[in-house]
């Protein structure tokens, strides 16, 4: 299989703090991925970069081939993200944002009414998709950015921390569908929730200090360490968040 | 999809914005509110009624207009900052488009909702000129002419504090306080000293109502005996049309330009 994140060399500096140090890695098609780490440890920095929302002080990245600083358009056409925590046009509704991002993306007419239909019905927005955002609970954005990232159907999903503020069943749902998502797509995937992580992905990318410190299979790191817990702590110097 | 594509899908939706906040219909409503206080208070406080000349009654009808681009900086304040600050910007620039057709959209749709607000002013000034002079002086196409062009430069300068600001709040207050205040004081000192001051935003903005009639000819209008502020009034001529359009076409686009420039080396983070 073809690797479908390629993560080259990747520096990046905020004025005189390193924040990745010369990190690479390579995600293969259709992997799920969890990248862990303590918080400050790199991982928003390297979804931010690969999104090309910020730039690296040196390194690569490559979406499906593509170099994300000098063609970025064309990468962006291949992601579907959720950066931090999603923030929405306020005063639009879910379809009205829905639409935007649609459009943007080169879907329009029946096709995109009918996707806009079938995502909001997938993240359980259904009654909720006329109402302005403005009156939607944290819990509601992260499901509606869910229903944004899955709108195009891209191949890869780039998710940080993507479960934060949903309730026990919407970590439930949410579950179920990035597991079903998986099947068909590379799933890169930032979280501190080790055991969201062990259900979802196959290998996790553990780093800490921008550097990468392991990038194994659960399974081998449960061999190793007992369990992905005590991988974690054993490999980030017990620093749990 | 070309850029083209992408730049009317942008400004489609942020214009849909704009009709969907309530600040749209806030500066409408001041407009309005505007023109009918000087249309009850003119008559009301002038001897003799409406003045008989309809260039200064038009004159003193573009108060409302000039308010209503005021817009610009309301719409255009938290276009750059705002996606910074509430963070919807890692929604937006995850999507496959370049950010200077994101920018270029963002400026068509405030232009367009300013416009808007202006072309309602003068369809009110022109309703009242036609009721009141049964006439309308072909000044004042000029005028709203002038006027939006205006609108554009303010919507630039508004800009291009929206790319330098942290925030949009900063941003408006910060293109109210040039405008106003540091445009103001400029302006009145250059004129007051016989210098010219074109090329001050709100001194080539004035040119919406001196169009129509001189600064002399208005206060003359309204009763006040102009010869007491002896040599000062005699310097506040009428700008040459081409000199204030100049005025405010070197606010448009460098303005416009320099936010697009730093927008594109702004990073989320």
């Amino acid at each position: 299989m073809s690797d479908t994140i390629i993560i080259e060399n990747l520096t990046k500096y905020y004025n005189s703090f390193l924040a990745l140090d010369n990190l690479s890695l390579r995600v293969e098609e259709k992997a799920n991925i969890g990248l862990m780490g303590p918080n400050g440890a790199g991982k928003s920095t390297t979804l931010k970069i690969l999104c090309a929302l910020i730039r690296p002080t040196s390194g690569k990245v490559y979406l499906d081939g593509i170099d994300v600083m000098a063609q970025p358009e064309q990468a962006l056409s291949r992601i579907g993200a959720i950066i931090e925590t999603p923030e929405f046009y306020s005063y639009l509704t879910p379809e009205d944002n829905l639409n935007y991002f649609g459009r943007l993306r080169g879907m329009k007419g029946n096709v995109l009414a009918k996707r806009i239909k079938e995502v909001i019905e997938l993240v359980g927005l259904e009654k909720w998709s006329k109402v302005k955002i403005e009156k939607f609970s944290r819990g509601m954005k992260q499901r509606l950015a869910l229903a944004q990232t899955l709108l195009h159907d891209p191949p890869i999903l780039i998710l940080d921390e993507p479960a934060l503020g949903l309730d026990p069943r919407g970590l439930v749902e949410f579950r179920e569908i990035i597991s079903g998502a998986g099947r068909e797509k590379t799933v890169f995937f930032a979280s501190h929730q080790l055991s969201e992580v062990e259900l979802i992905c196959d290998k996790v990318a553990i780093i800490n200090n921008g550097r990468l410190l392991a990038y194994e299979g659960i399974k081998e790191l449960e061999q190793k360490y007992q369990s992905l817990e005590m991988a974690y702590l054993k490999l980030t110097g017990g620093n749990v968040e | 999809m070309s850029d083209f594509e992408k730049l009317g899908i942008v400004i489609r939706y942020e214009f849909l914005k704009h009709i969907r906040r309530k600040r749209l219909y806030v500066i409408l409503g001041i407009a309005l509110l505007v023109e009918a206080l000087v249309l009850i208070l003119v008559p009301t406080l002038m001897t003799g009624g409406y003045p008989k000349d309809v260039m200064t009654m038009a004159a003193m009808l573009t108060v409302g207009p000039s308010l209503a681009v005021l817009g610009a900086v309301f719409f255009a304040g938290d276009a750059i900052a705002g996606e910074y600050e509430s963070k919807t910007g890692f929604l937006l620039f995850v999507n496959p488009i370049k950010r200077v057709v994101l920018w270029a959209g963002k400026y068509l749709a405030g232009f367009i909702a300013t416009a808007l607000l202006v072309v309602f002013s003068y369809i009110i000034i022109m309703i009242a000129l036609l009721t009141i002079y049964h006439q309308v002086p072909i000044e004042l196409f000029k005028s709203f002419g002038l006027c939006l062009l205006y609108a554009g430069a303010v919507l630039s300068v508004t800009f291009l504090f929206s790319a330098i600001s942290k925030g949009s709040m900063g941003a408006t207050v910060m293109t109210l306080l040039f405008i106003f205040v540091i445009c103001g004081i400029l302006s009145s000192v250059l004129t007051a000293t016989g210098k010219p001051s074109w090329f001050i935003l709100s001194a080539a903005g004035d040119s919406v109502s001196t169009v129509l009639v001189s600064i002399n000819q208005l206060i003359a209008s309204l009763g006040i005996d102009t010869s007491r502020y002896g040599q000062m009034m005699e310097n506040y001529k009428p700008m040459d049309i081409g000199l204030a359009m100049l005025g405010m076409v070197i606010y448009l686009v460098p303005c416009f330009v320099a936010s697009i420039w730093i927008s594109l080396r702004r990073q989320l983070s």
